[in-house]
This record gives structure tokens, sequence and C-alpha cells, in this order.
């Protein structure tokens, strides 16, 4: 292996001729994008890659978008399956068509037996699909083996006698690329052509423009693949704009997308020079797959290191690792540490490995877990995995899917996020598509090789049953009866409790007879509360659902939930009740509320994410006219929803269902949010006062700077939750955090009107029964370098360790503290069922709170106390200018190392050794 | 949006009436008895109080009011020097009983530093008592410091090229002068429907938060900004209560430690800055120490006091492009009508972050340098990470012209700028106007002795939040020393207008060739042409 490696990267110097090595600068910075990706079992057409990226349009600014394809159908590009697993399928892009004949004689036809060649189609004019302004390049797709002589000469010259032949020729057809874009592209003021892609059964497309228009341009609608990614660039640099430059970019049988921005993009490059490898399009993503093609092709790492290369394992991750995984893990970060992307970055990588007869789908992401991240598993009879920059992407291609394939659930079995360079997860997490007895199977697993796998049953109930026939119930216990009851009572809780109760035994026909006996109901305007409030009931609670997929069970109740709000009179038209319902084409008649009316049904689709028009805009208007309940559904990512009420907006209540936005309940002050399913990243900021309940997950910078007001969250949360929150906010989290919870936590003393999050650390297990997480917070920095509030940790075998704090101490809970947190508690137990008592039983022994619950509180450390020698400290010659010391006040943060290594010592022995 | 549900929006924003300042200078003297001055006039006990100096004297150095029958100690603050001797009025040499005499006065000698030089701070004071810039001898165009805009002169014409001249003794004479030049600037380029919003000067004041300086201090600011049509900013300190008068000339900034920020306080403002960074300590982020949160700023910040508060780096929620224009959408959603405000330090690549920050919504980008800042800024950081603001303003200005952009976004520059002749130099530089913070703090009687910082002790009672301090300056006189101050300025940017002969500070952005650079030789050349 070593012999390989050293004889490909010392005969590639020749190929760069007399010019200086050296490091560019990057070409363009891009902090921001959308990525995208998911692997299906069957291979699905690219529409499906549509979707999502018009949902991430906010993502990109339409200066680049791409595509690629792994896993292709043979028949659809004109070859056997044979050509397409063996033949390197080069695919050029030509800005100048011009130079076709050029290129194609020069590295093409002179080296390569080409099998199979054609220009791809597209349609006549590109100004033909709204938006598109620059024209897209055309594209000559070859299919193509090195001749046998020409292969034979570039191993006797570059001296690359230890190659296998196909890795050599891979090696041939990699340095033919680069010779191609020399000429054609990187030397060039005026770019003519480059290589799009050079792999075998791996297709990319690129163009100036957002990546949906790709589909559109290169008529890829019913063109199917396995894997399918796609990128939407946002870069700020230039004019004048290449497709060149947008993702994905390419090693040899990956493609790589890449949302985020390198600190060290010199150093990386330097680092790749110095194995010489050369960059050309200069920017950070080009770097990052170079990287991923030395380790992978060139090294032969296994793919364990390689993530472990570019997200090392640090800290108290670290020192969690078996001991032979710490050696192999060191040496790896000894050596290639400087090759390590530093800052924001997630990776997904689409891969064929045709020899293995495998496909894969990576998603990495950055140790600090910096970029937002969403992993899904769909499994069933046809599998799906995704990874998406945001949640509702994935909602949106998993949608598209099951409009065509009714195999596919329209919702996943699993959401998640990884914990970047941890120990628990890795940080990765790889779909695998292999074949098992003539079928196509995907695994999922994460960087440990550890599989995903999701419990519970296997049945679809969300489906109309094959047969056709009405679902017939008889007896006393019959739903229909049941439920009429129910609601003629206005007996939500009863309803869902009955629902709940005979769920686990209820076939699907039964349980789609109960949902129809609700919907029914649910058109009557006096008994759709009643309908609403149990469908919702049994949308976010958890309880047995027997043999059935939960999914599907959660998509069937999504069903009838949005038949149940589409049966409301419009706002403006006859009706009764207490609902009125508007969406985007009768937004204009948004009037104050008539007589009755109180709830007012937004739907939210095909309303704009962002701006002048967007839903959350219409909401504050609905309510300056008097609204005061609102209900949302139909989301697909909509931001802001909450946002601009303003002050004291105490009595107004806003329900959201479906695939909801960023910074929800962003600074609400007073109001009450219910977020009905996962929520996604920047909830909650600066919120000052009111209630939000998110039944379900949410994403990073939970309840940044927060002053105040009650949190309660059945699920799991992404990284960098409550950093710098102060005042007052209250939190419970049923389930855990990733890094770096409630860091900088200035909220006072809990126990004196200041803030608190109480973490329990549980979830719930295929029967719908509560269960303690492996750890209840597996990461470290909790409550990292926080001078007030607490958090109150369910830990009752006492799991967590003095590690993982950050200037914090464990405290014993006190009898005061359990007055503080018991009505919290006990508000969590009505909003979803978790029952104080279920919490405090460990082992099936009741237990004191002392014993179950710990205290996490502040240390009073030198550098965040009031030290007097402190001051005029920092007092310089030069003082204040600008918002300098005059202006604001805040001193410098001391340099982090100082604060750490004065946070290991509590100020009280500070104290101690001066007396 | 229907106008009935606009209105309706409008209406939910509770503002309180707006209060009005009059653009009025006057003089502001000293408030201590002594004030500091370039030099010292002493008068011996030869002195027979005959009144000959007072009667001479054009800048009331001496004084005798009536019923005294001695003449006052001299206001040798006002005393313009030596340069008197070629004059008619000198008092030194004309006194009869020969009891005058002249002295550098040694306080001033030991006052201020290179950037902040003895002279500019005089002169700064100077234009806070009068309105007017002073006059023999003391430099008010520019630092000794020898680098940055010190080494920037600019090229004025021998001539007006325009017939726009008047005589220069009219100086003290700006009221129809205003008509003439204009100083104003339209912060909203973007065209997006959201209102236009229009300073009469091309300056506004700098964030300094609630626990930094005294709640006089900002008001002051704040009824200074009303007095011009100008802006004051609140810093992330968050939005005192007695602000409220004063909304539609404050900008609420959204900092990273996001103290005091609340849909409220961004409703209620016609602009909102975002502060990603400060060009003294790009990269770092700020921390309140615990003994400074006092229970007011307490308050303020939401924060319970004696607890040490952080303000991180960066925006926790924003790491690259997208998130910034997410950061945008959120802001214009909860305040349809503000204006979006990005201040950024200056690294190598501003000018990308500053097309990044185009495309993502921003109506003003502030680009600020690294002169500024803090005392407690680590010296590390200060000056050593950022780029000189004089670099970063044409390569941002020069980048969005040739992108095309330069018209749909209006350019900030802040970081150092001192004086009147810096906001020219930095407009002459590409910029549109510029920010400001510590002038007016020197304009309120800062001497920059740099203990701001170290709590609550402000030996003026500018930057402290102590009770018995706060009292030390009123809110009414600290106005009228920065209505003088920003007076003095205008006055100054409409006479170097004058002299290129144009009609709007518009007309000077980007024009490099009305300025020349000191090469190193040239060090010691001090005088303008």
């Amino acid at each position: 292996m070593r012999k390989k490696a050293e004889q490909i990267l010392r005969s590639r110097g020749a190929m760069y001729g007399p010019g200086a090595a050296g490091v560019q600068p990057k070409a363009a910075e891009e902090g921001g994008c959308g990525v995208t990706g998911f692997a299906c079992t069957v291979p699905v057409r690219g529409r499906h890659i549509y979707e999502p990226s018009v949902q991430m349009h906010n993502r990109g600014n339409g200066k680049g978008g791409g595509i690629a394809a792994v896993g292709m159908v043979p028949e659809q590009l004109g070859v056997s399956r044979e050509v397409l697993d063996t033949h390197y399928l080069i695919q050029i892009a030509l800005l100048d068509p011009a130079c076709h004949a050029e290129v194609e004689n020069r590295f093409i036809l002179s080296d390569f037996n080409v099998a199979h060649s054609v220009r791809v189609p597209r349609i006549a004019d590109f100004h033909d699909i709204p938006g598109l302004e620059v024209q897209p390049p055309e594209v000559h797709r070859y299919f193509v083996r090195v001749k046998p002589n020409v292969l034979q000469a570039f191993i006797e010259t570059n001296s690359l006698q230890d190659l296998s032949p196909r890795d050599a020729e891979d090696e041939f057809v990699y340095r033919n690329s680069y010779r191609l874009n020399e000429a054609f592209y990187a030397s060039l003021g005026d770019k003519q052509a480059f290589v799009l892609s050079h792999g075998r059964d791996l297709l990319i497309f690129k163009l100036v423009g957002y990546a949906e228009q790709i589909v559109q341009y290169y008529q890829l609608e019913d063109f199917r693949a396995h894997v399918w990614i796609a990128h939407q660039r946002y870069p700020t640099k230039g004019r004048v704009w290449h497709p060149g430059g947008a993702h994905p970019f390419i090693g040899l049988n990956e493609a790589l997308v890449h949302n985020g921005d390198f600190a060290n993009y010199w150093s990386v490059a330097e680092y790749l020079q110095q194995r010489n490898i050369r960059q050309q399009f200069l920017t950070d993503t080009e770097v990052s797959v170079q990287l991923f093609d030395l380790w992978d092709r060139i090294y032969g790492y296994p793919l364990e290191y390689i993530i472990e290369a570019m997200a090392p394992t640090t800290e108290l991750d670290f020192d969690r690792l078996p001991p032979e995984k710490q050696d192999i893990y060191r040496q790896v970060q000894a050596t290639h540490i400087h090759g390590s992307p530093d800052g924001p970055w997630f990776f997904i990588i689409a891969r064929s490995m045709p020899d293995l007869k495998r496909f894969q789908l990576l998603g990495i992401t950055d140790t600090a877990m910096l970029r937002p991240q969403v992993f899904a598993l769909s499994e069933g009879e046809v599998q799906v995995g995704l990874i998406c920059s945001e949640k509702q992407a994935i909602d949106a291609t998993l949608r598209s899917l099951a409009r065509e394939d009714a195999r596919i659930c329209p919702v996943a079995d699993r959401y998640w996020n990884a914990r970047g360079g941890s120990s628990t997860d890795g940080g990765a997490f790889v779909f695998t598509i292999a074949e098992k007895d003539g079928k196509k199977i995907l695994a999922c697993a994460d960087k440990f090789g550890r599989p995903v796998e999701i419990g519970g049953g296997r049945v679809r109930c969300d489906l109309p049953s094959s047969t056709g026939v009405p679902p017939v119930i008889q007896g006393q216990d019959a739903p229909a009866t049941s439920v009429r009851e129910a609601l003629q009572k206005e007996d939500s809780l009863g309803l869902f409790r009955y629902g709940a109760d005979h769920m686990r035994d209820w076939s699907p026909a039964e349980l789609r007879g109960f949902c129809a006996a609700i919907r029914n109901g649910g058109n009557n305007g006096a008994l759709k509360a009643t309908a609403i409030e149990a469908l919702t009931l049994l949308h976010d609670r958890r309880y047995d659902v027997g043999d059935k997929r939960r999914c599907s069970v959660l998509q069937l109740l999504d069903d009838t939930l949005k038949a149940v709000f589409d049966s409301t009179p419009r706002v403006g038209e006859p009706g009764t009740g207490r609902y009125r319902r508007i969406d985007l084409a009768t937004r204009s008649r948004l009037a104050k509320p008539e007589q009755g009316a109180e709830v007012l049904l937004v739907n939210a689709e095909g309303f704009p994410p962002e701006g002048e028009e967007c839903d959350a805009v219409l909401l504050c208007e609905a309510y300056c006219l008097g609204w005061r309940q609102f209900t949302v559904y139909g989301c697909r990512g909509q931001r802001f929803t909450g946002c601009g009420f303003g002050p004291a907006s105490d009595g107004v209540r806003i329900d959201v269902y479906g695939s909801s936005g960023d910074y929800l309940a962003s600074g609400i002050d007073g109001l009450t949010v219910v977020v009905h399913g996962n929520a996604q990243d920047q909830l909650a900021q600066i919120m000052k006062r009111g209630k939000l309940v998110v039944y379900g997950d949410f994403g990073q910078t939970f309840m940044y700077g927060a002053k105040g007001g009650e949190v309660y969250v059945l699920g799991n949360g992404a990284g960098r939750p409550l950093i710098n929150a102060v005042g007052r906010p209250r939190v419970v989290i049923n389930g855990t955090c990733l890094d770096f919870l409630a860091e900088s936590f200035m909220a006072g003393d809990a126990l004196n009107g200041g803030g608190f999050v109480i973490l329990n650390g549980i979830t719930f297990d295929d029967h719908g029964t509560m269960v303690p997480q492996a750890l209840p917070y597996p990461g470290s920095n909790l409550f990292s370098l926080a001078s007030g509030g607490a958090i109150y940790l369910r830990d009752p075998r006492r799991q967590m360790v003095e590690q993982q704090l950050n200037g914090g101490s464990y405290v014993p809970l006190t009898e005061a503290d359990w007055q503080l947190i018991e009505p919290y508690l006990r508000e969590n137990e009505r909003l979803f069922g978790i029952s104080v008592e279920e919490l405090l039983t460990v082992d099936g022994v009741l237990r004191e709170p002392a014993e179950v619950y710990r205290k996490v509180c502040a240390v009073k450390l030198k550098v965040l106390a009031a030290a007097a020698e402190e001051e005029g400290a920092e007092v310089t010659d030069a003082a204040a200018e600008e918002e300098g010391a005059v202006a604001e006040s805040e001193e410098a943060l001391p340099e982090r190392a100082e604060a750490l290594a004065a946070a290991v010592q509590p100020a009280s022995h500070a104290v101690g050794s001066n007396a | 949006m229907s106008t009935a549900v606009q209105e309706a929006r409008r209406g939910a924003i509770r503002k309180p009436p707006q209060v009005e300042v009059l653009r009025q200078v006057l003089p502001a003297p000293e408030r201590y008895r002594n004030p500091i001055g370039r030099y010292k006039v002493v008068r011996s006990a030869d002195c027979m109080s005959c009144g000959q100096c007072v009667k001479l004297c054009p800048h009331g150095v001496h004084e005798k009011p009536p019923g005294y029958r001695f003449t006052l100690r001299p206001h040798d603050h006002l005393c313009i020097g030596p340069d008197c001797a070629k004059t008619d009025h000198y008092c030194v040499d004309r006194c009869p009983r020969h009891a005058l005499s002249l002295l550098r006065n040694p306080t001033a000698d030991v006052l201020g530093d290179p950037r902040w030089s003895s002279d500019l701070i005089l002169a700064t004071w100077y234009e806070a008592e009068t309105g007017h810039a002073p006059q023999g001898g003391l430099e008010y165009r520019q630092g000794e410091s020898g680098g940055g805009f010190d080494r920037l002169r600019f090229r004025f014409p021998e001539q007006p090229p325009r017939e726009v001249a008047r005589p220069s003794g009219s100086r003290r004479d700006p009221a129809d002068r205003a008509t003439e030049i204009d100083t104003s600037l339209d912060l909203n380029r973007r065209n997006d429907g959201r209102p236009q919003v229009h300073i009469d000067i091309p300056v506004y004041g700098g964030g300094m938060s609630f626990g930094s300086v005294s709640i006089h201090a900002i008001l002051a600011k704040a009824r200074a900004a009303v007095a011009w049509n100008s802006f004051t900013c609140t810093g992330e300190g968050g939005y005192p209560d007695r602000l409220a008068p004063y909304d539609d000339h404050v900008i609420t900034q959204v900092a990273t430690g996001l103290f005091g920020v609340r849909e409220e306080t961004i409703q209620r403002v016609r602009m909102v800055e975002f502060k990603y960074a400060q060009g003294a300590k790009p990269g770092l982020g700020g921390h309140l120490l615990g003994d400074k949160n006092t229970p007011d700023v307490a308050r303020m910040r939401e924060a319970i006091a004696g607890n040490a508060l952080f303000s991180p780096f960066p925006f926790h929620s924003v790491y690259s492009i997208e998130d910034h224009k997410k950061h945008i959408d959120w802001i214009k959603e909860i305040n349809p009508r503000a204006l979006v405000s990005t201040k950024v330090s200056t690294p190598a690549d501003v000018d990308m972050v500053a097309v990044g920050s185009y495309h993502a919504g921003t109506h003003i980008v502030h680009l600020d340098g690294s002169y500024g800042g803090t005392g407690a800024a680590p010296d590390i950081a200060k000056k050593n990470i950022a780029m000189p603001i004089e670099y970063a303003i044409p390569k941002v200005h020069r980048f969005l012209v040739a992108e095309g952009l330069r018209d749909g976004i209006v350019v900030m520059a802040s970081g150092g700028l001192r004086c009147a002749h810096d906001v020219l130099k930095a407009i002459a530089l590409g910029a549109d106007g510029a920010v400001i913070g510590t002038a007016e703090m020197v304009a309120m009687g800062c001497t920059r002795c740099g203990n701001c910082e170290s709590g609550r002790g402000c030996p003026r009672g500018i930057a402290t939040t102590d009770r018995e301090l706060i009292q030390l300056m009123s809110v009414e006189w600290a106005t009228q020393r920065l209505i003088n101050m920003h007076n003095a300025w205008r006055e100054q940017i409409v006479d170097a207008l004058r002299r290129f002969g144009m009609k709007s500070i518009r007309e000077l952005r980007g024009r490099t060739d009305c300025l020349s650079y000191l090469e190193r030789r040239d060090e010691r050349e001090r005088a303008y042409a």
C-alpha cells in the first residue's frame, strides 16, 4: 500500500511541468449553502432531487448549483450493464462549444477506447427555464477505457509497477482530467471547458443557477439513479461566474458537496501540495474531495480513519474510545491534523463502488457541529436514507418520492443529528446500498460501523387497503360509535385515550376507520375542535402502536388532520364554528375575525419561507386585526413563525403542524407556540416571555440569548442550546442535547428567580414506553463557563463525570431545588404524559428526587468574578476609541486558554490561598 | 399587504411622542472651573485691572464682568497662543503694566497620545464649546500618529473650480451656507419598498451600551442625533426606557451577546444594526465583569446583577452567508419598516463580506477598522488583526463598483475617525459616511485617560453607571456640546466641499484623486495645502 501511494504521488510531479507550485488564495468565499442527498434501494427519478432543492432555495443565491447521480440504469444511458460498471463515464462541460473538437481529440480519442459517446440532451432555449440567466454548459458524455498500450506506457513512464491495472487506469483518468482542466480551465482567463465527472457509474452536472434548474435543463426529470445529491451555492465573489466553481467536486468515484467555510484553506492546500496534489478551482470543496481521494484511493484508508482524519475525536470523547482505537487515532491525527479542515463544514458524499457493486451516501460533520445537518432513515419494502441541511428538505424529498412510489412513506422512521468528532457516533453516517439475494438493500452505519436500526412494527397503515373494501367495524366497542360519542361530549382526552389504548391491536383498516370517523365528525363545525385536539394528542404523544410502523400512523394522522383543517370555511365565506381558514390564494381576504370566529387556520403550503409575503407576516397582520388563536399547517420550512408579534402578546396561541422552519418563536414575548412535530434551527432565540412546547426534536442554537419563558421539549436537541441565555428561562428537555448545552449561561440564581434547564435524558422504546438514554448527556462542555442558573440532570446512575463540565460543578439536589422544579415536571407530565413518578422510578423502585436528579451549578470563577486584580490590568496607552472601553464596556474575553486554565481553579481556592 | 393591515401593524407598535431638539449653536463652556488649554496666560500681581486686555481680546480670554473690580483669571483655554503676537490685539505686549505672560500649558503637553493628540483633544473641546473650528494654532484636522489618516492630505485646488467661493471670513456664518452645499445622505438605496431614511450630516453615533456610559451620555447623544437629524446607537447593553422619546433617531444594535435585544426594541426603531465584530478585536468576544454588572445594568440586560456577562464571537447562529441572510430576514420580519445595517470588522476579504451582505439584504454595511477600540481590547488584537480602515474602505468601494452594486448599498466607516477631516478622508476613499464614537466622548469632556473599562470610576462622569458620578454631567450641557461639535464638523465639511467645487457630500465619495499620501520622507510635513 505504501509503495503504491508513493509511486502515485511521486510520479505526479512530472505531470505539473516546470511551473512553480504554490498555494493560491481561495477564489471565493462561500460559507453558505444548502446540501441535500438521498440513497434509495430502487433507482428513482431526478425530479425527486428537484423538490428539496427548491425547498432550500434560500440557502443559495442562484450563482451555482450542482447535482450528482450514482447507481444509474444502463439502458437510459444507451450502454450495457457491463459498460456502465467497467467504463469510466467522463462528462465534459464546454463553456465554449467551439473547442469541442480540440478537447475531444486531445483528451479523449487519443488515449481512450470509447464505448459510447453522446452530446447530453437539453432543452433548446435556456430562457424557457424561469430564472435561469446564464447559458449552462454544453455537456458531452463518453464511456471510455484507457487503450491498453497507452496504459502500459503510462505505468512504465511513471514507475507504477505496484499498482493493479485498474488502479493505474484510475490514476490515468484522474490525471487526464487534471490536464484537461489545466489546458482549458485553470490556466485561462476565459474558461473554455472542464471535466464534470470521470468516475464509474457517477454523473455530475453543474451550472450557474439553482440546482433544480439542472434537472429541467438537462431533462433529468425521468432519469433514474439510486443516489442523488444536490447543492445550492451561495458564493459572494465576482460578477463573472463559472459553473466550474459549483459543487459537487470529484475525486474519482465520488462526488462531494459542502456547506461551510474553512478557516485553514491555506494549510490544507499546503498539506496537499506537499503530496503533489495541486488545486485548479481554488475552493474549500475542491481540497475537501482531494483529501478524501488521497486518503481513500491513494492511501487506502478505511472509511473510519478517513472520517477521523477529517474530523478528529477530541477531549473526553477521545478518552472514551477503546485503547486500541486511541492508538490508531493518535497516529491519524499526528499525521494528518494539518490537512484536517478547520471551521464550520458539513460534507455529503455520493460514491460508487463498482467492483463491490455498492453505492454509498455519506454525511460528515465537523467536530464542533457548526453547520446544520439532519439524517433520516425510511425503512420498508423500499428503503431510503437521507441527509440534508434542513429537516424540511428531507420531508420534501420523501413527499416527492412517496407521490411516485407508494411503497415509500412520506414520514421517515427516524430523524437524527450526528455528533461531530464524538465517541458516540463519530459525527458521520454512511448509507450503503448493496446487493443481497438479487435485491438491493440499504444499511446505515455510523463512523464506527455500528448499524442504525429501526425497531418497531413494519405494517404500513397510511395507505388505503389494497382490497378497496371499507373496513367493517362491529360491536359495542366499534371505533365509529365511540368516536361519535366522544365528539358529542367534547371529550378530546377521552377520545385520545380510546385511540391510544386500542392502537396496539387495531389493524390498519380499523385504525383508518377510526380516523375516518373522527374526520367525518370534524367536518362538523361544532365538533371540529374536539376532533383536532384528539388527533393532535394522538399525533404528539407516545404509545404502543403494535405491529404498525409509527411513521405511517403519524402520516395517517397528518392526513386526517389536514382533511379536518381543509374542511373549514375560508375567511369571508359563510360558515359557522370557531374556525376560519386562509391560504395563499385567499390571503388578500384577511379581515377582522367575524362574530364567533376564534381560530385562524393558515395553510402554509406555497407561502414563501421569508420576506414580505411569508406566512409569518400574515400571522402578524391577523394579530393586528384581532385574531388571537392560530393554527398553521402544511408547513414546508417556512421561517419566523411567531416572530414579530411584539411585546405583551399574552393570550395568543399558535399551533404549528408540518415541517416548521428556522427561527420559530424567536423573540416571543408572552405568546404560546406549540410545535406538533420536530422543529428546526434557531428556535426561540432571544425569547423573552411566553411558552413554547415542542413535540419532537429541535436543531442548532436553540434559545440563544433567551431572556425567559417556559419551554418544554419532548425529544432531543442539536448543539449549542441556550448559549448566552440570561434572565429566567425555564426549560424541560426530555431527551438530551449535543454539546455545549447552556454555555455561558448567565441566568442568575435558579432558586432566586433565575433560569434553569431540566434534562431528563430519556427516550421511548418501540412500544412507546419511557426508557433512559445510554447517557443522560453524551457530550462535553455542559454548562461551560456559565456564571448563573442551573442544570438539573436526571442521572440516577451517576453516569455524568467531571470532564463533561467546564467550570461548573455537580451538587446534590436539595429540597428547595425539588420544590422549584417539580411544578415544571408536572406541567411536563400534563403535556407529554411523562409522569413525575415514572421519572423518579429507577429499576422499578420509586426513589427520592435527590437520588435521581443532580444539579449542576456555576462555580464562581476567577475569570468571571469581579476580581480586583482585573481592574486596570487591560488598560493600555491607546485607550478607548469608537465603541471601545468608552462605547462597550465589555472586557476583552481573555484568551480561551487562560479562561480554561483559570476555570480549573475556582475562586474560592484562590481566596483560600491568599488568606 | 393591504394598506389597512399595514396601518394596523404600524399602530400596534406603541411609540411615545417624539421629542424635538433645536439645532442651535450656543456656548457650552467647560463644566470644570479651570478648563485645560494649549496655553497658559498668567496675570501677575502687577495688574491694575485697567480692562485694556478685556477690550483687546476677541477670543474672550479676558473677562471683567460688570460690577467687578478685578479682571477674572484668564480663560486661557481660549487663547490662540504666540501667533497672536502678529496681531494688533496681543495682550501680553499691550499690557501697560507688563502683568501678562504667555506660556505653554504643561498639562496640555501630557494630554493625549499620537492618535488622539493633545491638539485634537483640545480642538474637539473647543468645537464643543463654541460650535466652530478653533482658530490659531490648534491642529484640529489630524493627529500625530504618522500613519493612517494622518498620512493623508487633501489636495485642495488653488481656487475653487466653480464660482461658489465666498470670503473665508464668513466661516462663522453657516446659516446661508447650509442651503448651498448638501451634506445629507439617504440610507436606503435598495429600492425595496422600505421607507427612506435621510440623515442631514454624513455621520451618526456608534454603539455605546448602557453600562459602559452613563444614561446622561446616552441621552445627550440621542438628543444631538435628533437635533442633527441623524442617529445614535444603543450598543449591546439594551434599550433604556428613557430613550423612547428619541426612537426615530436610535439604532438598535443586535450584537453577539443579544443582551437586551427584544422584539420590542427592534420594532420601535427605524434602523437595526447587526454587530458581527469590532475592528479593534475581531474574532474576540466581550466580557463584562461581574463588578460592573450593577443592578441597573443587570436590569437592562435582563441578567442578574453581579454575574459576569459574556458576548461570544461570533453569532452562534451565523456561521455563513446564508445564515446571515436568514438573520436579516428575521429582523425584517419583526420590523417591516426598519433598515438593516451590518457592522463588520475589516478582515483581508472584507470586500467579499460587503458584497455578501448586500446580497443578504442589508441596507448599510458598516466597516469598523482597526484603529478603533477599547482600552480593554487585548494589545495583541488591537491594530494587529483587522485591516486599517483607510485600506478597507477603497477595497470595498472599488469591489462594489466593479460588481455594479455600489449604488445599492450605503458604506459607513468607523474605527478611529476623530475629526471632520477624518470623515472627509473616509468619504473620499469611498465611504458614504462615517460612524463616530470617541469624538463624541471627547466633546463631552473625556480626557482619554483610558480608565473607562475599570469600573464605575470615570473621573468625568461619562463612562460610568455610578449614581453619584453620573451627576457630574447634565444631559442638557452634554447635548449642547455635541450639537456644537457637529456644527463645527459640518462647517468644515462644507468648507472642504466648497474648495473642491462640490455641491454635495455625495460627490466626494471615492474621489481618491482629491487625496495625496505622504511618503515617509514627508512625514514631518504637517501643513495642509
